[in-house]
């Protein structure tokens, strides 16, 4: 083993397919997303060198702000809603003495199989303000609770945040049972011989050594909730108006129906850059964290 | 040293690709491959050898299906050696044609509309068909009226255009304004009424496709126009400003309307077969949609359905409206791709696609076409039909559809605030705020 990590060359020639691959098609677009963001381009002709104009404009867009404060809207309830439901969905199937956990076990997987396309035209009918199930549920319990879940400029995006939330929730609960699995039973007969119940032994157990399962599906819920465009636009168009646009939404109306494909690309920048933000943010929370344990460990040992 | 070579390779690379992803898609035609074109089109032609035109056309619908289908027909006898491939065009804003286009991919034949000529033809990737427009007759044959359609703004002719006129049309229930005892209305204050009666009675005052932009900027248009005949159309060429009393005024009426409850809570998210089911199955009392409706709507309603003239703020106003309709032609129609293979005779092929769509519209008693084939529909018109083609000769204005806008970044402004007035929870002053900013960048 040894040998074969001091062979560069090895490790070169298996590392440079899929690294050219990335190169061409995911590093260079990228680094083209930001140098086309500072021109003038309508997709076809020459583009125009414009500087920093793109950028003004976005920072005093308030299609720009509206935007991130939705994307912000749903990326943080995508992964409340889907940390917590998968977690405690994933820990009850995990759970040998539930009965017809198999069952639940692919229930709960099923949305994330089927197409988007056909997630939001359920949830369009669920939705509907005049004939939706939701209403009219709600109206024959006597429950004055009925919305225009998907008309209303403020409440909107909640709506379609938990539809994405619904979808990709089995996901993550597929990622903690694998994490689940992982964990040794021994560590749950130690803690019921302390005297641990259930509750206890999973918070003292089963979710600190989850803890880089529960990173990558954070990563995939926040990055998933900042890109956020599928949703918008098949179940309101960003509407009603530009009240559910997201960065992502944005950048799709600038560059292919207004054809300010420069514009668009500085929307996409910031869109990249969020990304990175958020995932740099989520390592170093999670970094620190493991320093915290060690340094706890550490302690306790010489105390 | 082989971690140096390993990095100066990896930047290599990387620099290569960026240069040839950055690499200007602009090249212009060259003299040389026209003449090629022409020169392999004529050997083409001479030996009748067999020639594959690819063609992006609409083919989703019996309104897109059935020209088509009769074109493709008649085809096959005139240019017997000629087979159409076609390309079923996406509805996405010609974000798949921009897409060929950029890539340099464009099909010979191409359904284009006044953005897609003013880009392409930056790039000449839209072939001048000016003169074949004229040694095929099709020049000649376009009525007066719809001259405008054919022409560019530079004068020259780029697309073949099938379409004639079109009219944004206000239909109506009669069986359900005689049911409520309620007249067509000719003012605001006569629809509000209507609104009033029929929310009352469990009616949808106006079922209105709301989900998409056109219809909802079609609304906004119908109203603009009862204060100022340029409606959406002056916006769009500059020549007014959405400040303007009068588009304030518009502005409010259409709030007015939408708080007053004409159209459904969940109008925004209203698709066409939706809004359509409404209005034919008696649940709506008014629909709005272009001409092109008449004959579904006279198929299920028959006698029960008319269309009206659009209510304005006095009797006045309304009775001078008549004569100002919104909707109108574009330039759009089939185009040619300058670099394809056979160029010249694509054009051609263009052209008489573009005319034969007209024979078929018109022997589908579609009378609003581009062109005179001296056809007639066969059988009597429907009588909504025959009302509009009595009452063209008195249109002294028109505006435009959203598709016919000259400016992209309008068209996405108008279409989103509008669908945005829709909503009660909108106000016409951000309504006016927001489009004087679009009209703002439209400029720059």
């Amino acid at each position: 083993m040894k040998k074969f990590r001091s062979n560069k060359l090895a490790i070169f020639l298996f590392t440079f397919p899929a690294l050219l691959l990335f190169i061409v098609f995911v590093f260079i677009p990228i680094l083209q997303v930001f140098a086309y963001s500072f021109t003038k381009w309508n997709g076809i002709s020459a583009p125009e060198f414009t500087g920093l104009k793109n950028y003004i404009r976005l920072f005093t867009d308030k299609v720009f702000y509206t935007s991130n404060k939705n994307m912000f809207i749903f990326a943080i309830l995508v992964t409340v809603y889907q940390m917590v439901f998968a977690t405690i969905f994933a820990i009850a199937v995990s759970d040998a003495k539930i009965k017809g956990r198999k069952f639940f076990r692919v229930a709960y997987f099923i949305p994330v199989v089927l197409s988007v396309t056909v997630v939001c035209q359920l949830w369009l009918s669920i939705l509907n303000a005049e004939s939706g199930l939701l209403n009219t549920m709600l109206r024959s319990l006597g429950i004055d609770f009925q919305q225009n879940w998907l008309s209303d400029r403020y409440k909107s995006i909640y709506a379609i945040a938990f539809v994405n939330a619904w979808q990709w929730m089995g996901y993550q609960f597929a990622l903690i049972v694998a994490g689940i699995k992982t964990i040794s039973t021994d560590y749950y007969e130690a803690a019921q011989i302390d005297g641990a119940n259930a509750a206890i032994a999973h918070r003292k157990i089963t979710i600190p050594l989850l803890a880089e399962t529960y990173k990558s599906s954070l990563i995939i819920a926040i990055t998933g909730g900042i890109k956020a465009f599928t949703e918008m636009y098949i179940m309101t168009k960003g509407g009603p108006g530009t009240s559910t646009y997201t960065l992502a939404y944005m950048m799709y109306s600038s560059a292919f129906r207004s054809k300010e494909y420069g514009y668009g690309l500085a929307a996409a920048s910031m869109l990249v850059l969020e990304c990175l933000a958020a995932i740099i943010v989520i390592n170093a929370v999670f970094k620190s964290n493991d320093l915290d344990a060690v340094k706890k460990k550490k302690r306790r040992l010489f105390a | 040293m082989r971690k140096r070579m390993i990095g100066l390779f990896l930047s290599m690379t990387m620099v290569a690709s960026l240069l040839v992803g950055c690499g200007s898609k602009t090249e212009a035609p060259t003299e040389a491959k026209t003449e090629t074109a022409t020169e392999a089109t004529t050997e083409t032609e001479d030996t009748q050898e067999p020639v594959t035109l690819t063609i992006y056309a609409q083919y989703a619908d019996d309104d897109t299906k059935i020209p088509y289908d009769y074109a493709v027909e008649k085809l096959k006898e005139a240019y017997p050696n000629v087979t159409l491939e076609l390309i079923v065009q996406a509805q996405d804003d010609g974000m798949t044609l921009n897409t060929m286009a950029a890539s340099d991919n464009l099909p010979d034949i191409f359904q284009a509309n006044t953005d897609i000529i003013n880009s392409f033809r930056e790039t000449n990737q839209i072939m001048d068909v000016t003169e074949v427009a004229k040694s095929t007759g099709f020049e000649e044959k376009v009525f007066d009226s719809c001259k405008e359609l054919l022409y560019a703004d530079d004068g020259k002719i780029y697309v073949f255009p099938y379409a004639g006129q079109e009219y944004v049309m206000w239909y109506y229930n009669k069986a359900l304004f005689e049911q409520y005892n309620l007249e067509v209305p000719t003012t605001y204050e006569e629809l509000l009424n209507c609104v009033k009666v029929f929310n009352e009675n469990d009616i949808l005052p106006m079922s209105l496709f709301g989900q998409e932009g056109w219809a909802a900027a079609a609304m906004y248009d119908t109203i603009a126009t009862r204060y100022t005949q340029g409606g959406i159309k002056a916006l769009d060429e500059g020549s007014a400003s959405v400040k303007d009393e009068t588009y304030v005024n518009a502005t409010k009426t259409m709030s007015e309307l939408v708080n007053a409850g004409m159209f459904s809570a969940d109008v925004t998210n209203t698709n066409y077969d939706q809004a359509s089911a409404l209005f034919l199955e008696g649940k709506a009392a008014m629909f709005l949609n272009g001409q092109w409706y008449i004959p579904d709507a006279t198929e299920k309603l028959g006698d029960d359905v008319d269309w009206m003239y659009y209510p304005a703020q006095d009797a006045a106003s309304y009775e001078a409206g008549k004569a100002v309709f919104s909707g109108g032609g574009s330039t759009s129609g089939y185009a040619v791709n300058p670099n394809g293979e056979h160029a010249q005779l694509a054009a051609e092929v263009a052209a008489f696609i573009s005319e034969k769509y007209c024979e078929s519209k018109i022997l589908n008693g579609k009378v609003f076409v581009s062109q005179d084939t001296g056809l007639k529909a066969e059988g009597e018109l429907a009588p909504m039909m025959q009302k509009l083609s009595d009452t063209i000769p008195s249109i002294t204005s028109m505006t435009k559809f959203t598709w016919g806008l000259t400016n992209a970044t309008f068209k996405a402004g108008i279409e989103d605030q509008t669908r945005f007035l829709l909503s009660p929870q909108y106000t016409p002053d951000e309504f006016v705020n927001e489009m004087d900013a679009v009209i703002g960048r439209m400029n720059e």
